[in-house]
C-alpha cells in the first residue's frame, strides 16, 4: 500500500522541543487472576510537531498508554499505578497573533506560559516559564477542558465512535459548543460579561449548560430567538468549515445526515475533522485505518498527516501496521508487554532495528518475494502480565537470551543519538548494577 | 417512508384489525352459550324466552348474529348489561374513564420510577445502589399483582388507615360536577383542592400495586441496555471531545440506551391492561375491570364485547404511539419497510 501514497514525510523540520513526556507510566488492571500490569513503566516524549508511531501487538499496551493521555481509562478495573504524563498545551503567538513570527518558528504557536509566573520562571515551572500539566493529576474539570481542545483523539473505528442516533453536525458541533462557545456569542454579538438574564440564558445554552427553562425562554422571545439563530448559524458555519477541510463533499447535506447514511470512509474524515476542530497540539491516533478499506487507507492517512503539518499539531499514531507506520512517522516507539523496548527515528529504526523483537517484528512483516505458506513468526506468544517479575519480558521468546535476561530488568539506554534500546546485549549489565539489583 | 405516511396507514388498517378481533371473540363468546341469561327470570315460560330470543335475533344463524351486534355498534348500541342492569353504552363512559385514570397514573408512576431507577442502578454498576435496584426490581417482577395489592390493603388500609379504598369520598365526589368523568381533571376544573386531594389520595394504593410490576420490568432494561450503551465506543468518543459526563449520559447513552426500554415499556402498557382487573377488585375501583370480571363469571357478553373491543383499540393505538416514539429515538428505524 506504500506503492499508492504520496510522499509527505517530514515536510516539517522537526523542532527539538517536547510537548508531552510520559515518564514511569504504569497502568494496571485488576482481574480476578491477579494484577494485570498493561502497561509497565512507559518512558518516551513526543516533540513539537511529529509524529510518533506507537506499535506493537495486540495487547502490549498501545492504545491504553494512547488512552492515559486523555485519562479515558476504565477506573475500576484500570489502576493508575504510577508515573507521569506532562503536557505542555500551546497557545496563539502573542507576538504575531498566529500570522508567524520569528519567536515562534513561522508556526504560530507558543507554549502557554506558567499561570503562577506569567512566564517569569519560578519554582512551579522549574524556572522555565512554560506551563507543564501532568494529565495524571489535574483535576477532571481541567482534564475536560484539554480534551477535545488541547488533545483530541481519532477512534480506530469510526462507525462505533460515532453516535448512531445523532446527525454528525450535533456530534461535531458539540466540540465548539463545548471549547469555543466565547466565539459563538461573539458573532451572534453577546459580550462576554453582558448583563441581563436574556444573555445569561443564551450563554448558558451556547455552552451547553442550559437549564430546562432556556429553550422554552428562546421560543417564547422573538429577540431571543434571533440571538439564539445567529449562535447556531456561526455553529453551523464552524462545523461546514471543519467538514470541508476534511475534503468532505457537500457539508451543508453531511451535517443533517447520520452516521449509518455515511461511508466508512466518510465517517473517518466526520472523526478527523471533530479531532482537529478546536486545532488541538496533541493528536492520539488509536489505528485510524484499520476498519477501513486499504483503498481508503491510504487517502485518509494523507489527509491526517497533512492537517496535521498545516497546523503543527503533534501526533501519536497507534498502529500495529508497520509499512504504514515507516511512512508516515517521524519517530518509532515500539512496546512490547507494557514497555518501551526501542524508541528511535523511524529510518535508523527500521533499516538498523537493535531489539531482538523489533528485528523479528520486521522479519515477519511479508514482501513480495516471501514464498507462499513461509510467512515468518516470532515464536512462542505474549507473556501473561500478571504480577510480572524482574526479568526482560522478551526473554523467553528471545533467542539470544542469556543470562541477565531471565533476572534482570533492562532500562532503555541509548545506542546512538536518539535511538535507545532496552537490551542487555547492547548493555551488558555491570557488576555494579548487578549488584544494586 | 415518511413518519406521517405511515401513521396514516395504521390508521387505515387498525378497523380492519377491530373487525378481525371482533369475529373471533364474539365467536368465542357465542360457544359459551346463548347471552339470553341476561334477558331472562325465573318466572318466564317458554314462549316468553322464545319472544325474547326472537327480539333481540338469537334464534338466527351466528354469521347473521354478528352482523346485527355490528349494526348495532355502528348507531352506537353496544346491548344490554344484565351486570350493570343498563345499557352499556350509557355506563361505560364512566368506568372507561375511572380505568383510565387509574392506568394513565400507573403508566405515569411505571415510566418515571423505572427509567430513573434502572439509570440510576446502571450508572453505578455493581455498587450498592445497583443492588439495592435489583433486589428491589426482582421482587417486584416476581411478587402476583394480587398479592403485593391485599398486602398493601391489609397494612395501609386494614391496619395503619393511612389510605382509602374506592375511588373517591361520596359527599366530596358529589360535590363537583363530572364533565370528563377523570376524577383528577375534574376537580381542577371545578378548583377544588379537597377534591383533587381526595382524587390523589384515592389513587395512590391502586396505582402503585398496577405500576409495581412495570417499575421493575422498565427498570431493569434500562439498566441492562445504559450499562451496554456506555460500553461503546461512541461514549469515550464523547468524553474525548470534553463533555461533562452529566451531557454524556443524558445526549449520548440515556437516550440511546431509551430505544430497546421504549419496547418494553409498550409491552407494559398490555400489562397494565390485565393488571386493572385485579387492581380494581382489590380496592374496589369502579372501572372496567372489575365490571368485566363480574361480565366474565355472569355470562354478560354485550358486556364482554365491548369491552374488548375497547381495549383492542387501546393497544393498538400504544402500540402505534410505542412504534413512533421509536422512530423519533432511533433514526436507523425505518417504519413500514
Amino acid at each position: 500500500m506504500s506503492m499508492e501514497m504520496s510522499d509527505t514525510k517530514s515536510a516539517r523540520p522537526v523542532t527539538p522541543v517536547t510537548i508531552a513526556s510520559v515518564r514511569g507510566l504504569k497502568v494496571h488492571f485488576q482481574s480476578k487472576a491477579g494484577r494485570v500490569h498493561a502497561v509497565d513503566g512507559v518512558d518516551f516524549d513526543v516533540r513539537d510537531g511529529e509524529t510518533l508511531g506507537l506499535v506493537g501487538e495486540t495487547g502490549c499496551g498501545k492504545s491504553v498508554t494512547g488512552r492515559a493521555f486523555l485519562r479515558l481509562l476504565p477506573v475500576p478495573p484500570g489502576i493508575l499505578a504510577g508515573g507521569s504524563v506532562m503536557f505542555r498545551p500551546q497557545t496563539t503567538c502573542p507576538d504575531c497573533q498566529g500570522d508567524g513570527c520569528e519567536r515562534c518558528d513561522d508556526s504560530g504557536r507558543r507554549p502557554a506560559p506558567c499561570p503562577k509566573c506569567r512566564g517569569q520562571g519560578c519554582t512551579t515551572c522549574d524556572q522555565t516559564g512554560i506551563e507543564s500539566l501532568d494529565l495524571l493529576t489535574i483535576s477532571d474539570a481541567r482534564m475536560r477542558d484539554i480534551r477535545g481542545d488541547r488533545i483530541a483523539m481519532i477512534f480506530q473505528d469510526p462507525s462505533k465512535a460515532l453516535n448512531p442516533t445523532l446527525t454528525i453536525g450535533e456530534q461535531l458541533g458539540e466540540v465548539f459548543l463545548q471549547h469555543r462557545h466565547a466565539d459563538l456569542l461573539a458573532a451572534a454579538g453577546i459580550a462576554e460579561d453582558q448583563p441581563g438574564w436574556q444573555a445569561s440564558a443564551l450563554r448558558r445554552l451556547a455552552s451547553q449548560q442550559d437549564r430546562g427553562t432556556d429553550r422554552l425562554l428562546v421560543k417564547l422571545s422573538g429577540a431571543m430567538r434571533r440571538k439564539h439563530r445567529a449562535i447556531r448559524q456561526a455553529l453551523d458555519e464552524r462545523i461546514a468549515a471543519a467538514l470541508s477541510e476534511t475534503q468532505i463533499p457537500n457539508p451543508q447535506r453531511v451535517m443533517q445526515s447520520f452516521p449509518h447514511e455515511l461511508s466508512g470512509g466518510m465517517r473517518q474524515r466526520v472523526m478527523i475533522a471533530q479531532a482537529l476542530a478546536c486545532d488541538p497540539d496533541l493528536i492520539i491516533a488509536d489505528e485510524p485505518t484499520t476498519a477501513l478499506d486499504v483503498t481508503v487507507q491510504a487517502r485518509i492517512l494523507d489527509l491526517v498527516r497533512q492537517l496535521q503539518t498545516s497546523r503543527g499539531s503533534s501526533v501519536i499514531y497507534i498502529s500495529h501496521d508497520l509499512s504504514v507506520v515507516r511512512h508516515i512517522c517521524d519517530r518509532v516507539a515500539v512496546m512490547y508487554a507494557g514497555r518501551v523496548v526501542e524508541i528511535g527515528d523511524v529510518e535508523q529504526l527500521f533499516t538498523n532495528p537493535r531489539h531482538p523483537y523489533t528485528q523479528g517484528l520486521l522479519a515477519a512483516v511479508p514482501t513480495t518475494r516471501t514464498p507462499r505458506g513461509q510467512l515468518a513468526a516470532i515464536p512462542g506468544s505474549v507473556p501473561e502480565l500478571i504480577d510480572p517479575g524482574p526479568s526482560c519480558r522478551f526473554a523467553d521468546r528471545c533467542a539470544k537470551a542469556h543470562g541477565p535476561c531471565a533476572s534482570h530488568d533492562p532500562a532503555l539506554q541509548p545506542v546512538s543519538a536518539g535511538h535507545d534500546v532496552a537490551c542487555f546485549l547492547e548493555h551488558p549489565i555491570t557488576t555494579a548494577s548487578r549488584a544494586r539489583a | 417512508m415518511q413518519l406521517r405516511d405511515y401513521i396514516i396507514r395504521r390508521l387505515i388498517v387498525l378497523p380492519i384489525l377491530l373487525l378481525g378481533v371482533s369475529i373471533i371473540v364474539f365467536s368465542l363468546t357465542r360457544i359459551a352459550g346463548s347471552p339470553v341469561g341476561v334477558y331472562l327470570s325465573h318466572e318466564m315460560s317458554a314462549a316468553e324466552v322464545l319472544q325474547i330470543e326472537q327480539r333481540f335475533n338469537l334464534d338466527k344463524p351466528l354469521p347473521v348474529q354478528y352482523f346485527y351486534w355490528l349494526k348495532g355498534v355502528f348507531q352506537g348500541d353496544f346491548g344490554w348489561s344484565g351486570v350493570a342492569s343498563a345499557p352499556v353504552a350509557d355506563v361505560f363512559p364512566a368506568k372507561f374513564a375511572a380505568t383510565m385514570e387509574l392506568s394513565i397514573t400507573s403508566a405515569i408512576v411505571a415510566v418515571a420510577l423505572g427509567l430513573w431507577l434502572g439509570t440510576y442502578a446502571g450508572v453505578r454498576r455493581n455498587k450498592m445502589p445497583d443492588h439495592i435496584t435489583r433486589i428491589v426490581a426482582v421482587s417486584a417482577a416476581s411478587l402476583p399483582l394480587f398479592w403485593f395489592g391485599i398486602l398493601l390493603l391489609i397494612v395501609f388500609w386494614a391496619n395503619l388507615g393511612w389510605f382509602p379504598v374506592g375511588r373517591s369520598t361520596n359527599d366530596i365526589w358529589e360535590s363537583i360536577a363530572h364533565p370528563t368523568g377523570f376524577y383528577i381533571i375534574d376537580s381542577i376544573l371545578a378548583g377544588s383542592l379537597t377534591a383533587l386531594l381526595d382524587a390523589l389520595w384515592h389513587l395512590v394504593l391502586p396505582s402503585i400495586t398496577l405500576g409495581f410490576g412495570g417499575v421493575a420490568i422498565i427498570a431493569r432494561m434500562m439498566r441492562s441496555s445504559l450499562i451496554e450503551e456506555l460500553q461503546q465506543d461512541y461514549v469515550d468518543a464523547a468524553r474525548a471531545k470534553g463533555l461533562p459526563e452529566r451531557l454524556v449520559l443524558k445526549r449520548h447513552a440515556k437516550r440511546n440506551a431509551l430505544v430497546p426500554t421504549v419496547t418494553v415499556i409498550g409491552l407494559t402498557i398490555a400489562f397494565l391492561m390485565q393488571g386493572a382487573i385485579a387492581a380494581e377488585i382489590i380496592f374496589r375501583w369502579p372501572g372496567l375491570g372489575r365490571w368485566m370480571a363480574d361480565a366474565v363469571v355472569r355470562g354478560d357478553q354485550a358486556t364482554i364485547m365491548t369491552y374488548v373491543l375497547f381495549t383492542s383499540v387501546l393497544f393498538l393505538l400504544a402500540n402505534l404511539v410505542v412504534d413512533i416514539i421509536y422512530a423519533k429515538l432511533d433514526p436507523r428505524v425505518r417504519l413500514g419497510d
